[in-house]
C-alpha cells in the first residue's frame, strides 16, 4: 500500500509540478535551504580556522603596547608576571625610491622575534613564503609586495630611509602579530632594532609593542598590573579582546538577526499558500475517499509529494551553496589569508535537517486538516476555521523556534520582535481605518475607486493578510536599506569634505615650522593648521573604559588608542556648539572639555560628567562642559575632543599638529625631499584617504546587499504566493463583474487601483515601522546614531512601492484571463 | 418595436488537438425584449457557447450578430451595458451581505443609491429579513434569489439565464421559475435561459431545442398555455 502511495505521490508530483502553488513553495524551500547551508558552512570554516590558527594569527597570547618605552622596573615586573616577552617598535613613515614615495608602517624586531607563530618571507614576489627565524641584518630591510610594487622596487635594490641607505633583501609575506595590531591594511617593513636606534626617531613617535608569552592566569594579572601602573596602555589578548572578538561579535549579531528575519519572510509566504495546498490536497483526498480509497490514501500522497519535492530540491541547492561557500571564503581569504575552501559534511547534514524539520512544521496544517477529511467535503465546503488557525500557529512556532536558536543577542532578537510586531499592529490598523473611512467618505462619489475601496472593505480579513505579508516585506526590506546606507554614512564621517589635497595628520613643532617655511617658498596654500597633543582616555566618571561597557561601539574602540585633543579659545569655524558652553576667553577654569556630539551620544555621555585622561606621564581630569557638531564649509579638520588653551600650562605633553596643504600638479614630486627630511611627517593625499575608505564601504556593501538580494527574492515570492492564494477569487469576482456587463479593461483598473491602495498602506506602514526600529536598534545594537533621512526614506519606497504594484498587477494578469463562460454550468 | 438582438447564419466551431469541432452552423435567431426564451438540448450541443453568443460576449466563427437598440442598429458588443447574467451556481460573492452583493453592479455603475435600491429589489424577492446574512447563510433557493435581484438591480433589457434552477429542489425551483419569470415580464427583461428541466422550458414564450447543430423552434407563443403561467405577487 504504500509503495502504491508512493508510485501515486511521484504522478502527481510531476503532473503538479509546473502549477504556480509547487514552483513558489520550490522557491521559498531553495532560497532558505541555499541561506541556511552557506551560513553554516561559513560560519564553521572560519570558527575552525580560527581555532586552529589563533596561535598564528595573533603571534602572542597577549600583546602590550604604548608610546613610551618600559622603564627597567616595569620591564622587570611585566616579565615575572609572564612566561616569555619579545619587544617590536613601530613608527609610520614614509619610504622613497627615485623621486616616488610610500607610507608604510615600519616594524623593528630583535633576534627572539617572532614570539608564537611564523614568519613568513620569500625571495621573490611569486615565491611562497618560508618560516624565517631571525630578524633582519642591519642595513637590510624586507618590504611587503605592495611597497615593492608601488616603489618598483627589486630584491637587492636600495633604498633611503632618513639619511640612510637600506638594502631590500627579502619580501615580507606573514607577519604573525599583525591582527594583534588591529585591522590595518597599512603597507608594512621590516628592520632591525639596532637599525630603528641608528635612525634616530624622535621617541614620542615611535610606538612599543611587547609580545607576551602568558596563560589566562597570568593575563588577567597582567590587566590588573597595566590598570594601576600603565593606564595609557593598550592590552590585547586571545581571549576575547582581540580585533577579532568584535568583529565577530557583530558578524554573528547580523547573522543571527538576518536568519530570522528571512525566516519571518519565508513563513508569512509559506502561510499564504498553505491555503492553497490545503485546499488541493483536501479536495483530493476527499475524491479518492468516494472512490474507496481511506483517509490514510489522501495524508500520505500529501506527505510523499512534498517529501519528494524537498528531495529533488537538494541536490541544486547542495550545489549552489557549495558554490557560495566557495566564493565567501574566497573573499574571506583577503583577511585570512591561509584559510582554504572545505565541505563540511556532517554540518551540512545538521543544517539540512534543521531546515526540514521546519518546513515539515510550515506544511502540518495541511496533513492536519486531512485527518478529518471526508467525501462530505465535495458536497459542501467545510472549510477552514481549525486549519486556518492551524497554519497560523505553525508560522508562530517555526518563528519562535528560529529566533531561539539562531540568536545570540537576546537583547537584540526582543527588540526586532517587538518592532516587527509593532509594525504588524500598526498596518492593521492602517490598514482597517483607511479601508473603513476610505469606503464610508466615498460612498456619495462615483467611479472604480469608491467602488475598490467598498470591495476592499468588505473583504477586509483577506486584504489586510496580504497588505500585512508585502508590507512587512517592504518593511523588511526598507530598514536592511537604511542599515547599509547609514553604516555607510557613518564611514564616511569620517571622511570630511576634504580642504586641500594633502593632510598632514602629525607634524611635531619644528616639522611644522619648516613646512610653514617651504610652503610659503614654493607657494603652497597651507589650508589649514590646528594644534593638538595625544591624550589617552582612561576613566569616565572613575569607571575604567573596560567597566564601562561590552557592547560594541566604535568610539569605545577608538578611545582604547590615544586620540588627539586640541585646544582652542573660540569655538573652531568648522564646529557648531549644540549643548552645554564654550569656555569664556582667558577662563581660569582649564579641566573642561567639548566633545563631539556624535561620540556623547555613542557612549551615553551627558554634560557634567568627567573624563580622566592620560596625557604625558600624568592623569588629567576633565569635565565635559559642552558638545559639538561639525559644520562644513570652513575646513576639514576636526576633533572629537576639545579643550581651553589655558589647561597647556598645567599638561607636560609634546605638541603636534593637523594641516591640510593644496598642491599642484607641477609640486607633487616637492613632496619627496619634505619626506626625506622628516621620514616620520605623517602625510596622505586626498586619493589615498578615498581609497581605504572605498574599500573598507565595500567590503559592508557586498554583506548587506547580498543579504538585500535574498530579502527581495523571499519578498517577490511573498508577493507572488499571496496573489497565487487569492487567484481562484479574484479570478471569480472578475467573471461576475464581466457578468454586469463590464469589460476585461474594468478589471484591469479595479487591480490597479488596488494594487496602488494596497501598496500606498504598505508604503505608511513600513516607513513608520522602519523609523521606529531604527529608533529602538540602532544605538543599543549596532552603535550608530540615528538621524532618519525621511527623503531617502520616501525616495527608497516610492521606488519599492513601484515595483511591488507593477510585481503585483503584471503577477495578477492571470486573474484577467477568466470569463463569464467559466460561471456557466457545463464548463 | 421594442429592441432586439438578431443572430445571422451564426456558425461556432472550435480546434482541438486534431479536430475541428462545430456546435451549430448557419443559425438565426431574434430575441425580442420583454419575451421569454428556453434553449434546450442535450450535453455538450453548445447551448452556453450560444448565451455567449447571443450576450455578445464571445465572437461567432461566421455569421452576423447585430442588436437594435431604439431602432438603431449596434454591434453586440454594445449590448454589454444591457445584460445580466443567473447562475445554476449562484455564483454571489461569499464574504458579501446579500444586500451588498445586490447592490454590487450599481456600486460598480457609481449609483449613489445602490443600497437603497438593493433593499427595495430584495424585498421584491422576498428577503427583506435576510439582507445582512451572506451567502453561506442562505439556502440554496435563497441564494438564487439574490442572485435574481443582483442581475435585474441594474435594469438590463436582456437576462441570461443558465441552469437557473439546476441545484434547487423542486419547490425551489418552481419558486425561482415564479419569481423569475415575473420579475423579467413586469421589468420588459428580456429573459433567456438555458435548461434541462421541461417544466421550466415549458413556461417560456418561445422554445427552442438545439441538437445536431441545428436550432430548432419548438414552442411558440401562440401554443403557449397561459393557465400554466403562475401570477406571484408584483416584482
Amino acid at each position: 500500500m504504500l509503495s502504491n502511495n508512493l508510485k501515486l505521490a511521484w504522478h502527481f508530483y510531476k503532473q503538479e509540478y509546473q502549477s504556480s502553488h509547487q514552483r513558489l513553495l520550490r522557491w521559498i524551500q531553495g532560497i532558505l535551504l541555499l541561506f541556511i547551508i552557506t551560513l553554516s558552512q561559513s560560519s564553521i570554516s572560519i570558527q575552525e580556522y580560527l581555532d586552529h590558527n589563533l596561535q598564528s594569527l595573533l603571534g602572542a597570547d597577549a600583546v602590550l603596547s604604548q608610546k613610551a618605552e618600559l622603564t627597567p622596573s616595569q620591564h622587570t615586573e611585566v616579565i615575572e608576571i609572564t612566561d616569555d616577552m619579545v619587544i617590536t617598535q613601530h613608527i609610520k613613515t614614509t619610504i622613497t625610491h627615485n623621486g616616488q614615495w610610500q607610507q608604510a608602517k615600519l616594524k623593528a624586531v630583535g633576534e627572539h622575534y617572532p614570539l608564537q607563530g611564523e614568519l613568513l618571507t620569500s625571495t621573490a614576489l611569486k615565491e611562497k613564503g618560508t618560516p624565517t627565524f631571525a630578524a633582519p641584518k642591519n642595513g637590510h630591510i624586507w618590504l611587503d609586495a605592495r611597497i615593492l610594487a608601488s616603489l618598483s622596487l627589486n630584491i637587492g635594490d636600495h633604498l633611503q630611509l632618513a639619511n640612510q641607505q637600506f638594502l631590500v633583501s627579502r619580501i615580507l609575506q606573514h607577519e604573525p602579530d599583525r591582527l594583534m595590531e588591529g585591522h590595518t591594511v597599512d603597507m608594512r617593513a621590516m628592520i632591525n632594532l639596532h637599525d630603528m636606534k641608528a635612525l634616530n626617531f624622535s621617541p614620542d613617535l615611535i610606538h612599543y609593542r611587547y609580545l607576551l608569552a602568558a596563560t589566562p592566569a597570568q593575563v588577567n594579572n597582567l590587566i590588573e598590573w597595566q590598570e594601576n601602573n600603565l593606564p595609557a596602555a593598550e592590552i590585547r589578548h586571545k581571549n576575547g579582546n582581540h580585533p577579532l572578538a568584535l568583529f565577530w561579535q557583530r558578524t554573528e549579531n547580523f547573522m543571527g538577526l538576518a536568519s530570522i528575519i528571512l525566516f519571518f519572510m519565508a513563513a508569512i509566504a509559506v502561510n499564504q499558500l498553505t491555503q492553497v495546498h490545503m485546499k488541493k490536497d483536501q479536495y483530493f483526498s476527499a475524491i479518492c475517499m468516494s472512490l474507496g480509497a481511506s483517509n490514510s490514501t489522501g495524508i500520505q500522497v500529501s506527505f510523499f509529494k512534498w517529501f519528494i519535492g524537498l528531495l529533488l530540491l537538494l541536490p541544486v541547492v547542495l550545489l549552489l551553496s557549495a558554490c557560495s561557500h566557495w566564493l565567501i571564503v574566497n573573499w574571506l581569504q583577503e583577511t585570512f589569508a591561509d584559510m582554504q575552501w572545505q565541505w563540511h559534511a556532517k554540518s551540512a547534514l545538521v543544517s539540512i535537517s534543521a531546515v526540514v524539520t521546519i518546513f515539515a512544521v510550515f506544511h502540518a496544517p495541511v496533513w492536519l486538516s486531512l485527518r478529518n477529511n471526508s467525501v462530505a467535503n465535495l458536497f459542501a465546503d467545510k472549510s477552514k476555521g481549525l486549519s486556518h488557525w492551524l497554519s497560523k500557529a505553525s508560522s508562530i512556532i517555526v518563528f519562535s523556534a528560529v529566533t531561539i536558536t539562531y540568536s545570540d543577542n537576546a537583547l537584540l532578537t526582543m527588540m526586532m520582535v517587538a518592532a516587527t510586531l509593532f509594525t504588524i499592529i500598526l498596518m492593521i490598523l492602517i490598514s482597517w481605518s483607511t479601508l473603513t473611512l476610505g469606503e464610508k467618505f466615498t460612498q456619495n462619489f462615483s467611479g472604480l475607486v469608491p467602488f475598490s475601496l467598498f470591495m476592499m472593505k468588505q473583504r477586509l480579513v483577506s486584504k489586510s493578510t496580504q497588505i500585512l505579508g508585502i508590507g512587512l516585506c517592504a518593511f523588511l526590506l526598507l530598514f536592511t536599506l537604511m542599515l547599509l546606507k547609514d553604516l555607510g554614512a557613518t564611514m564616511s564621517s569620517y571622511q570630511r569634505q576634504h580642504d586641500g589635497n594633502v593632510m598632514i595628520s602629525q607634524a611635531t613643532k619644528p616639522q611644522m615650522q619648516f613646512i610653514e617655511t617651504w610652503a610659503n617658498e614654493q607657494k603652497i596654500a597651507v589650508r589649514q593648521a590646528k594644534p593638538y597633543m595625544y591624550a589617552k582616555l582612561i576613566e569616565i566618571n572613575q569607571q575604567s573604559l573596560s567597566k564601562f561597557s561590552d557592547k560594541p561601539s566604535d568610539s569605545l574602540a577608538t578611545f582604547s588608542r590615544a586620540i588627539r585633543l586640541h585646544w582652542s579659545e573660540q569655538v573652531p569655524q568648522n564646529n557648531k556648539v549644540i549643548d552645554g558652553q564654550w569656555w569664556q576667553p582667558n577662563s581660569e577654569n582649564w579641566q573642561q572639555v567639548s566633545i563631539e556630539e556624535e561620540v556623547m551620544t555613542d557612549l551615553g555621555l551627558a554634560i557634567g560628567d568627567w573624563l580622566t585622561f592620560f596625557i604625558g606621564q600624568e592623569e588629567t581630569k576633565f569635565q565635559i562642559t559642552a558638545s559639538h557638531v561639525f559644520t562644513p564649509g570652513a575646513g576639514s579638520i576636526t576633533f572629537w575632543v576639545q579643550m581651553p588653551p589655558a589647561a597647556l600650562a598645567h599638561i607636560q605633553a609634546p605638541h603636534y599638529n593637523m594641516a591640510s596643504i593644496e598642491l599642484n600638479s607641477q609640486q607633487w614630486p616637492l613632496l619627496a625631499n619634505l619626506w626625506q627630511k622628516f621620514p616620520s611627517l605623517r602625510m596622505i593625499s586626498l586619493k589615498e584617504m578615498t581609497d581605504l575608505f572605498d574599500r573598507m564601504l565595500a567590503m559592508i556593501t557586498k554583506v548587506i546587499s547580498g543579504f538585500s538580494l535574498m530579502i527581495i527574492l523571499l519578498a517577490g515570492v511573498v508577493i507572488l504566493a499571496s496573489i497565487n492564494a487569492l487567484e481562484s477569487k479574484e479570478k471569480k469576482k472578475n467573471s461576475i463583474i464581466m457578468s454586469f456587463g463590464f469589460t476585461r479593461s474594468t478589471c484591469l483598473k479595479l487591480n490597479i487601483i488596488e494594487w496602488l491602495v494596497t501598496a500606498s498602506i504598505t508604503a505608511t506602514g513600513a516607513i513608520l515601522g522602519t523609523y521606529f526600529t531604527g529608533l529602538l536598534i540602532y544605538q543599543s545594537q549596532f552603535s550608530l546614531n540615528y538621524q532618519p533621512d525621511f527623503v531617502w526614506l520616501i525616495a527608497t519606497l516610492a521606488t519599492i512601492l513601484c515595483l511591488v504594484t507593477g510585481l503585483g498587477i503584471y503577477a495578477s494578469r492571470s486573474n484577467l484571463k477568466s470569463s463569464v463562460k467559466q460561471l456557466m454550468a457545463e464548463t | 418595436m421594442s429592441n432586439y438582438i438578431e443572430l445571422k447564419k451564426i456558425s461556432q466551431s472550435f480546434n482541438t488537438n486534431d479536430a475541428t469541432i462545430t456546435l451549430f452552423n448557419d443559425l438565426n435567431l431574434v430575441i425580442s425584449q420583454g419575451e421569454s426564451y428556453a434553449i434546450t438540448g442535450p450535453s455538450g450541443a453548445g447551448k452556453s457557447s450560444l448565451l455567449m453568443l447571443i450576450s455578445g460576449l464571445e465572437e461567432p466563427t461566421s455569421g452576423q450578430g447585430i442588436y437594435v437598440d431604439a431602432e438603431q442598429k449596434k454591434t453586440l458588443k454594445e449590448l454589454r451595458n444591457d445584460i445580466g447574467f443567473i447562475f445554476q451556481q449562484f455564483h454571489l460573492l461569499p464574504e458579501l451581505t446579500a444586500l451588498n452583493n445586490v447592490a454590487l453592479p450599481l456600486k460598480l455603475r457609481g449609483d449613489k443609491n445602490a443600497m437603497a435600491k438593493a433593499k427595495v429589489w430584495l424585498d421584491k424577492v422576498g428577503l427583506a429579513h435576510r439582507v445582512d446574512h451572506k451567502p453561506s447563510e442562505l439556502s440554496g433557493g435563497e441564494q438564487q434569489r439574490v442572485a435574481i435581484a443582483r442581475a435585474l438591480v441594474f435594469e438590463p433589457k436582456f437576462i441570461f439565464a443558465d441552469e437557473p434552477t439546476g441545484n434547487l429542489d423542486q419547490k425551489s425551483a418552481t419558486e425561482i421559475a415564479n419569481i423569475l419569470f415575473t420579475c423579467c415580464q413586469e421589468n420588459n427583461a428580456a429573459l433567456v435561459l438555458v435548461t434541462h428541466s421541461e417544466t421550466l422550458a415549458a413556461r417560456a414564450q418561445h422554445k427552442y431545442l438545439l441538437a445536431d447543430r441545428q436550432l430548432n423552434q419548438t414552442v411558440s407563443p401562440s401554443d403557449l398555455d397561459t393557465n400554466n403561467i403562475v401570477q406571484v405577487a408584483s416584482c
